[in-house]
C-alpha cells in the first residue's frame, strides 16, 4: 500500500501549481492523480493573465456579463438601460493581483530550474471603444477602480491605431490595463507538472480517481482503478468535477459547477496583435506561435462539449468587427471547455470543517491560470502552519451554508 | 409505388462503399444523399481523371472495368440518389446533423441514419530526407498517373510493403518512367508463409504474379527485405539510400546501396480515415495494424446507433471489400425500416458476408506480411521532423517520452504534434507506434478530432446564416 502526506487529485493548472509548489518548498511526500476529461478547462482555456480585466468583467468575463444581463433583462424591461461593469469584490483584487504579481518570476524561476518556457509575455489588456456607450462603459470601470489608476493608460484613436495597427479604424479608442498578461495555458500547465515531477512528486497520470476512502470524518486516501493510495491529506483541484471529490469527502455537496466556453482559434498568422484586446463582444489574444484566439461563450449545458455554429457565428463576427484582417484567414479549430463555476464566481478555497485531511482548490470559474500562482502558494502556506498570504476567510466553502 | 421509407438517410463519402450503399438502398426504392468532397465519384480509388483524358494506357484493364462499373451502378440509379459533390463535412451540428461547406456557403444536413465510408489515408513513415520534394507517397503517385496528366518522375524507386508496389512500379513504367528498383521491406520467405491465405483470392494472386513476371520482363528489380534508409538531395530529391531489412526491419548499413533518382514512392500502407467518426463520439479500437478503427457489430452498426461504418474507414480490406460493406449497411437500413423481408434479409447478407470473408482472409495474408516493424522507427536521426505541420523534432517527442508521457494527448500538449492543420493525419501514426513500443499500450489514447474538420474561411461567417 503507498503512502503520502499529500494527494492532489487533478492535474490541471490549479492541481500542477499546487504540486509544484508543494514539491519546491516543502519535503513532503507529493503524489498527483489526474484523469483527462473532455473539456477539462486548462487545456481549453486562452492563456490571458488579465488580473484587473476579468475583476471588473472583461476578458472572457464579458460574454458571461453579457449573458448574465440579458438573462435579468429578459424578465425586466426596465434593465436595459446603460451596462453597468461587473465588479467583483475586493477580496478577489486581491488574490488576482497578487497573483498576477508572482509570474514573471516564476517564468525565470521555471526556465532555469526546470528547463520548461510556459512563454509569459507582457502584453496589456486593452477595452476596445467603439462609441459613446463603450466610452461611459470604460469610465465607470476606471471609476469603480481608483486605487488602481497606476495601471491604467487611455488610449485615443490616434494613439491606438499607432499601438495596434491592425485593429478597426473605426474604433475611437482604448484603455489599457498595463499589467494583464498572457501565458501558454497548456504549457503551464506542462511546466508545473514537469516541474514537480522533477522535484520528486509520484505522477498518476491517466489514472482515475474513483473513490475517496474516509475512516470517520477523517480522508485517509483514493482508490484508483490501478490500486489505493493513502494519504494524510487530499487536495481537490478537480475542475469542473471538484463536487463529485467533495461530496464524497465530506457527505456534502458544494455549488462547483461546468460552464461551457466554446473558442475559435485561426490559422496561424504574422503578428497582427501587440497585446490582448477585449471588445463588449469577445476577446481576442494572439498566441506564442501565431494562431489568434477568440473567446468565448458562456453555456451551462452540464457536462456538454459540443461545438455550435451559432456561438462560433457570434465569436468570430465580433472578432472581424474589431480585427477585420481575420477575413484573410480561416477557423483552424474550434473547442470547449468547462469552467468550474461558482455562484458568487470566487474559487473555494481552504480546509473544511468538521473533516480531517482534505482541502479545497477548486472553483476557479474563469480565471485558474491566473489564479494557480496563488493556489499553489496558499495551499503550501496551509500545509506547512505558517500564516496565509491572503486571508481565506471569503474563499472558504463554508459560505454558502 | 409507395415507399417504405422511414428514414432520412445521409453518406458520407461516394467512393466504392458510399455509392454501393446508395446503389443497394435505391434498389429497395429507399432514396439517400451522398456527399463528397471531390468534384466527381468513385472515391481516391476509382475518380478517374478530372478532366477528360484521351487515353490511360497505363492503367490496366481491371481498374478500367471497376471505375466504370462503379458509375453504371450510380447511373443506374440515380433518380434515387441526391449527390452532393464539392461538399466537406466539417463535423457534427446539433444533435443528427453535419455542417457542410460548398464553394461559399456553409449548409447543414439532417439524417436520422448516416453512414460513414470516408475511406483511408496514406500512412506516413518519418525517415531522414522524408520531407524533400521528391519524396511522395505511393498512393499520390498513383493519383497523379490515374489524372493521367502528370507523371511522378524520370527516375523513380519504390520503397514499402505491400501490394501495390509491384502495381504501382508497373504503372509507372507503362507512364514511360524509368522504375530503378523496387525493395519490399519484408522477406520473400515470409510472403511463401502465407501461400494458403493468399489463395483465398486467386484471381488478384494471379494478377500480383502477372505484375512480378511484367517487372522481371522489364529488367525492373524487384527486392525482398531491403528498404529505405534515407534521401538526399540539394532543393529537392536526387539519391536514395536503400539497405537490406532483417526480419525486423533494421537496416544493414554495411550493405547500403545509393540510387539516383528525381522521385522516390514510399508506401508503407493506409490508416482508415476515422476523425468525422470520431468527432461524431463513435467508439474506436486500436488495433497494430490499421491504428484506431469504429467498434462494429456483425452488421456495421457503429455504438451509436444511428451510424453505420463502412469500407476502408473501419479496416483496411479495399475497394472490394467496400463495395461489399456498403450493400451490407443498405441492407441492414433497408430491413430495418421493413422494405425486404426477414428471410430475403438473412439469405442477403449470409451472401454479403460469405464474400467478405474471402477477402478477410486474403487481407489478413498481407497484413502479416506487410506488419509495420520496430526497425522503420529507427530511420529517424534526432533532428528528423516528424510532424510537418508544427514542424516537431523527433527529440522533442524523445524528450516527452523520456519525461513520463504515457499518452497521445500528452505528447500533442507538449510537443505540438496534432496540433497542425493535419489534425495528426501525418504524424499520429509515428507518435502512436512510438508511445506502443515504449510500452505504453493500455493508455495510448488518441489525438482528439477537432471542430471543424477542415478550415473555414472567417468570412463564410460575415453574414447571418438563415439556412443554420
Amino acid at each position: 500500500m503507498k503512502q503520502y502526506d499529500v494527494i492532489i487529485a487533478g492535474g490541471g493548472v490549479i492541481g500542477a501549481a499546487c504540486a509544484y509548489f508543494l514539491s519546491r518548498d516543502t519535503n513532503l511526500k507529493i503524489a498527483l492523480v489526474d484523469l483527462k476529461k473532455p473539456g477539462n478547462a486548462s487545456r481549453a482555456s486562452a492563456g490571458g493573465l488579465w488580473a484587473i480585466g476579468e475583476s471588473v468583467g472583461l476578458g472572457c468575463g464579458v460574454i458571461f456579463f453579457k449573458t448574465l444581463s440579458k438573462l435579468q433583462s429578459e424578465g425586466d424591461t426596465e434593465a436595459a438601460e446603460t451596462l453597468r461593469p461587473h465588479q467583483l469584490p475586493e477580496c478577489f483584487f486581491e488574490l488576482a493581483l497578487k497573483s498576477n504579481e508572482l509570474y514573471p518570476a516564476l517564468h525565470e524561476e521555471m526556465l532555469a530550474r526546470h528547463d520548461v518556457d510556459f512563454k509569459f509575455e507582457r502584453t496589456g489588456l486593452k477595452f476596445i471603444m467603439y462609441n459613446r456607450d463603450d466610452e461611459i462603459y470604460a469610465d465607470s470601470i476606471v471609476s469603480g477602480i481608483p486605487n488602481l489608476s497606476s495601471q491604467i493608460r487611455w488610449l485615443d484613436q490616434q494613439q491606438l491605431r499607432e499601438e495596434e495597427p491592425y485593429i478597426t479604424p473605426d474604433a475611437i479608442g482604448a484603455i489599457d490595463f498595463i499589467c494583464d498578461h498572457q501565458v501558454n495555458p497548456y504549457r503551464l500547465v506542462d511546466a508545473y507538472t514537469e516541474g514537480a515531477r522533477q522535484n520528486g512528486v509520484e505522477l498518476f497520470l491517466n489514472t482515475e480517481v474513483l473513490d475517496v476512502l474516509r475512516e470517520g470524518n477523517k480522508v485517509i486516501g483514493v482508490r484508483t482503478q490501478d490500486q489505493s493510495l493513502h494519504c494524510e491529506t487530499l487536495i481537490n483541484a478537480a475542475g469542473a468535477w471538484a463536487d463529485d471529490i467533495y461530496h464524497q469527502a465530506t457527505g456534502k455537496h458544494m455549488p462547483v459547477y461546468p460552464v461551457k466556453g466554446q473558442i475559435v482559434l485561426s490559422e496561424r498568422m504574422p503578428k497582427v496583435l501587440n497585446g490582448c484586446i477585449s471588445t463588449s463582444d469577445c476577446y481576442i489574444a494572439q498566441k506564442d506561435n501565431g494562431e489568434i484566439l477568440i473567446g468565448s461563450s458562456t453555456e451551462e449545458k452540464g457536462f456538454d462539449t459540443t461545438n455550435s455554429l451559432d456561438k462560433i457565428t457570434e465569436l468570430s463576427q465580433g472578432a472581424m468587427k474589431c480585427l477585420p484582417i481575420l477575413k484573410e484567414s480561416s477557423i483552424k479549430r474550434c473547442w470547449a471547455g468547462l469552467r468550474p463555476g461558482t455562484p458568487d464566481e470566487l474559487p473555494i478555497l481552504g480546509p473544511v470543517d468538521g473533516v480531517e485531511g482534505y482541502i479545497n482548490a477548486c472553483g476557479h470559474f474563469r480565471t485558474g491560470i491566473l489564479m494557480s500562482a496563488i493556489t499553489g502558494t496558499l495551499i503550501t502556506e496551509l500545509m506547512t502552519g505558517k500564516p496565509t498570504s491572503v486571508d481565506l476567510a471569503p474563499f472558504r466553502v463554508e459560505r454558502f451554508e | 409505388m409507395p415507399s417504405c421509407q422511414k428514414e432520412k438517410i445521409v453518406i458520407v463519402g461516394a467512393g466504392p462503399a458510399g455509392v454501393s450503399c446508395a446503389a443497394e438502398l435505391a434498389k429497395y426504392g429507399i432514396t439517400s444523399t451522398l456527399v463528397d468532397e471531390a468534384p466527381k465519384i468513385g472515391g481516391v480509388i476509382y475518380r478517374g481523371p478530372l478532366r477528360q483524358a484521351s487515353k490511360l494506357p497505363h492503367l490496366d484493364e481491371n481498374l478500367k472495368r471497376a471505375m466504370a462499373a462503379l458509375k453504371v451502378r450510380y447511373e443506374h440509379h440515380k433518380q434515387d440518389i441526391t449527390l452532393q459533390l464539392q461538399t466537406k463535412v466539417l463535423g457534427p451540428e446539433g444533435e443528427s446533423g453535419l455542417l457542410l461547406q460548398t464553394e461559399n456557403q456553409l449548409t447543414q444536413i439532417d439524417y436520422t441514419k448516416l453512414v460513414l465510408a470516408t475511406g483511408c489515408h496514406e500512412r506516413s513513415v518519418p525517415f531522414e530526407g522524408w520531407q524533400l520534394p521528391g519524396v511522395m507517397l505511393m498512393g499520390g503517385m498513383q493519383l497523379q498517373l490515374k489524372s493521367g496528366l502528370v507523371r511522378p518522375g524520370k527516375k523513380v524507386a519504390l520503397v514499402g510493403t505491400g501490394p501495390l508496389l509491384p502495381l504501382v512500379a508497373c504503372q509507372l513504367h507503362k507512364s514511360g518512367a524509368q522504375v530503378v528498383g523496387v525493395y519490399e521491406a519484408s522477406r520473400f520467405s515470409e510472403l511463401a508463409k502465407e501461400t494458403v491465405a493468399l489463395l483465398n483470392k486467386p484471381k488478384l494472386t494471379l494478377s500480383g504474379l502477372s505484375m512480378l513476371a511484367y517487372l522481371k520482363k522489364h529488367n525492373i528489380p524487384f527486392k525482398y527485405g531491403y528498404g529505405i534508409v534515407k534521401a538526399e538531395g540539394q532543393e529537392k530529391l536526387s539519391s536514395v539510400t536503400v539497405a537490406p531489412y532483417d526480419e525486423h526491419w533494421h537496416a544493414d548499413l554495411s550493405k547500403a546501396q545509393h540510387l539516383a533518382v528525381d522521385s522516390l514512392g514510399v508506401g508503407y500502407g493506409f490508416v482508415a480515415r476515422t476523425q468525422l467518426a470520431m468527432l461524431l463520439g463513435v467508439s474506436h479500437q486500436y488495433t497494430t495494424t490499421n491504428g484506431y478503427v469504429p467498434l462494429l457489430d456483425d452488421n456495421l452498426r457503429s455504438s451509436l446507433n444511428s451510424i453505420f461504418v463502412c469500407g476502408d474507414t473501419n479496416g483496411l480490406l479495399g475497394a472490394e471489400a467496400a463495395i461489399i460493406e456498403g450493400k451490407m449497411a443498405a441492407t441492414m437500413l433497408a430491413y430495418e425500416q421493413a422494405c425486404l423481408s426477414e428471410s430475403t434479409f438473412h439469405t442477403r447478407m449470409r451472401k454479403l458476408k460469405t464474400k467478405r470473408k474471402q477477402t478477410q482472409k486474403f487481407r489478413a495474408g498481407f497484413d502479416r506480411f506487410s506488419a509495420l516493424r520496430e526497425g522503420l522507427l529507427a530511420l529517424t536521426q534526432a533532428d528528423t521532423v516528424v510532424c510537418r505541420c508544427e514542424q516537431v523534432k523527433r527529440q522533442q517527442l524523445d524528450l516527452a517520452l523520456q519525461q513520463g508521457a504515457k499518452d497521445l494527448s500528452s505528447v500533442k500538449m507538449r510537443t505540438r504534434i496534432g496540433m497542425g492543420d493535419c489534425q495528426g493525419k501525418m504524424c499520429s501514426s509515428y507518435a502512436l507506434d512510438r508511445l506502443h513500443a515504449a510500452g505504453h499500450l493500455g493508455t495510448l489514447g488518441v489525438i482528439r478530432p477537432r471542430f471543424p474538420l477542415d478550415p473555414i474561411p472567417f468570412t463564410l461567417l460575415e453574414k447571418n446564416h438563415e439556412a443554420v
